[in-house]
């Protein structure tokens, strides 16, 4: 962490924008909550994701919960390697552990995201 | 001609338990059978799948041996054949143990096709082609169901194949697409995905086993997409052809093509009442053939009884069974009634299903006041033990009374799980007296015991709910 490009959304996911793309993907206090991730469901390339709705869902050893979406917009790319072996996301889940490449629909909707700081009071 | 208290044309599993409790209560009875004894259960059905189930579940555990610190040396081949020699193996035992039964109880087996000449006379069409006439007392239709056919896709037992030719498969196809994700679709999209074909399915409601209670259905969905199952939900097969490379090649109404080698139909069952001559006695029937019959399930034309999958309502072994007793101790001067409201159904995918009662969606509906208690099997000890950490206890109570009206488990051994919570609903148990009883620690059952604190919110492992 540290880098300037991440943001956050309170159920734990993180969003990085990359030109007019962002990856997304969940953060490491949700890869430590969740432990051995065994499962992740993910949109299909080309489906539309919504902000605030469930996106996906991730299935680990201890509890299987909804994905929640920072941001709306279309699915351009999905961690194929991360869907295969979850494991890479318990490694290294804003590397390269990220699930999803999104093509923003609302940027505007940036603006409530939550900086690191605010984040890390959330997730403590 | 030979004269019978109570002659039953079928032999399956509502037919051939009647027969044993009609003789049990002292009647002189026969089975009319064209087939092999057992019906559809037996020799196509729940057995052979069963038995196909159990060569995929011991290939899934060596495959996944690793998981469990077991180093498997050398190749690891399923030898199909073999799998199928077994599976009529187990099959032609069973069988020989029914005609065993038979014959203590001095019930005549009948080997051909009958028919109705009136109410009480029989036709039976022998192999050979010559008949027999018999007369009864009293006649149980228990002729069952068999596949059903859409004529865009018409079954020609090769390429596009039924249950029926399923469980007879000489090789494992390289792919196949199955038309129907209920309980039969998806027990054989588990075992042909074990043995390496890649499976695309198809439903035209919104979920796998749409008929189960929702959260049963999505836990489903998510076990075929994890296997790399391809489900289409909501939509219809349009059309299936050959194609040039000799591949069938399926359209949906969307559009959208799926090519596999094989298309296995399992859209649902019809009503079996092809040969039986019934306008010879004018029984009354449904509009989709089924046979009518009241609680006593005697049809409208007095002595002719009828039971399992012929009247339709729950098809299922274990209720044509009930109907078989129900029905032949009313042939012999009882008066039973039959009663749907605990019945319990199991689906042998991978998870298991059980589930017993209402759904939470019927439940609703009925205008009950529910409350819900729900308990994942990966908080349980024993799931963790085993390896088999997927799924989940569901019960669902009535507000007001506490009393457990529905349970819906998806997992591991669901299919045996589910029994506790029949005898609780069948009793009138609330979900406080069930949560109360011990239960064995560690044990799966200790999902239900859970799931029932849970109803109350007070399960004990899980952390607490704000
Ligand atoms: C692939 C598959 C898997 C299944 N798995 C399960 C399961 O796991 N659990 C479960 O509970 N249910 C299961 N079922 C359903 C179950 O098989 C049926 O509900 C059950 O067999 C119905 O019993 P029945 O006695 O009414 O009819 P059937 O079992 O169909 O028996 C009818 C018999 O009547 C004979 N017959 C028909 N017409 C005549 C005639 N005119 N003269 C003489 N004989 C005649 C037939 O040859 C047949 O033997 C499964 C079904 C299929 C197809």
């Amino acid at each position: 962490m540290g880098d300037e490009g991440y943001k956050f959304h309170k159920e734990h996911l993180w969003f990085k924008a990359e030109g007019d793309t962002a990856l997304v993907g969940i953060t490491d206090y949700a890869q430590q909550q969740l432990g051995d991730i065994v499962y992740v469901d993910l949109p299909d390339v080309g489906d539309e994701i919504k902000k605030d709705e469930s996106l996906g869902e991730v299935e680990s050893a201890k509890n299987l919960s909804d994905l929640i979406a920072p941001v709306s917009g279309e699915v351009i790319e999905i961690n194929n390697d991360a869907v295969d072996d979850p494991s890479i996301i318990n490694k290294d889940p804003m590397g390269e552990g990220w699930l999803l490449k999104v093509k923003l629909s609302d940027p505007s909707e940036l603006d409530d995201l939550l900086s690191e700081e605010d984040y890390k009071k959330l997730a403590k | 001609m030979p004269k019978y208290d109570v002659a039953i044309i079928g032999g399956g599993p509502g037919g051939y338990v009647a027969a044993i409790r009609g003789a049990q209560l002292g009647g002189r009875i026969c089975v009319i059978e064209k087939g092999e004894l057992g019906g559809t259960c037996l020799n196509w059905g729940c057995i052979p799948t069963k038995a196909l189930i159990a060569s995929t579940s011991v290939l899934r555990y060596i495959n996944e041996a690793k998981r469990y610190g077991i180093n498997i040396k050398g190749d690891v081949e399923a030898d199909f054949p073999a799998i199928m020699e077994r599976k009529n193996k187990v099959v032609a035992t069973l069988v020989n143990g029914i005609k065993t039964v038979f014959k203590s109880y001095d019930i005549d087996l009948i080997k051909g096709t009958g028919s109705f000449l009136a109410p009480h006379r029989l036709k039976v069409t022998l192999p050979d082609g010559s008949t027999q006439e018999i007369e009864a007392e009293k006649v149980l239709i228990a002729t069952g169901s068999v596949p059903a056919v859409i004529p865009a896709f018409p079954i020609d037992g090769k390429k596009i194949i039924s249950s029926d030719e399923a469980v007879n498969l000489k090789e494992v196809p390289k792919s196949i697409l199955i038309i129907g994700a209920g309980a039969i679709g998806c027990e054989f999209a588990f075992i042909l995905h074990e043995l390496g074909c890649q499976v695309t399915m198809v439903e035209m409601l919104a979920h796998a086993v749409p008929l189960e209670d929702i959260d049963t259905s999505k836990t489903m969905d998510r076990e075929l997409k994890k296997r790399k199952i391809k489900l289409y939900c909501s939509q219809k097969v349009q059309k299936v052809k050959e194609d040039a490379d000799g591949m069938m090649l399926a359209t949906l109404e969307s559009g959208e093509e799926i090519k596999a080698e094989k298309v296995l139909v399992s859209i649902g069952r019809v009503f079996n009442v092809k040969g039986l001559d019934l306008e010879n006695i004018k029984v009354a029937q449904g509009r989709r053939g089924d046979i009518l019959v009241n609680d006593r399930l005697e049809t409208n034309v007095p002595g002719v009884y009828a039971i399992g999958d012929v009247i339709g309502g729950i098809m299922l072994a274990h209720v044509a069974s009930k109907e078989g007793i129900v029905a032949v101790e009313n042939a012999l001067g009882g008066n039973k009634r039959i009663d749907y409201r605990v019945v319990p159904a199991t689906i042998f995918s991978n998870p298991e299903i059980g589930s017993v009662g209402l759904k939470e969606r019927e439940a609703r509906k009925q205008g009950y006041d529910i409350r819900i208690g729900m308990f994942p099997y990966r908080a349980l000890g024993k799931s963790h033990a085993m390896g088999e950490i997927v799924g989940q206890a569901k019960i669902i109570a009535d507000a007001k009374t506490d009393k457990i009206l529905g349970v819906h488990i998806v997992g591991a051994h669901a299919t045996d799980l589910v029994h506790e919570a029949a005898i609780a609903i069948q009793h009138g148990l609330t979900a406080q007296q069930l949560g109360d009883t011990i239960h064995s620690h560690p044990t799966l059952s200790e999902a239900l015991m859970e799931a029932a604190h849970d109803v109350h919110q007070i399960a004990i492992d899980m952390p607490k709910k704000n």
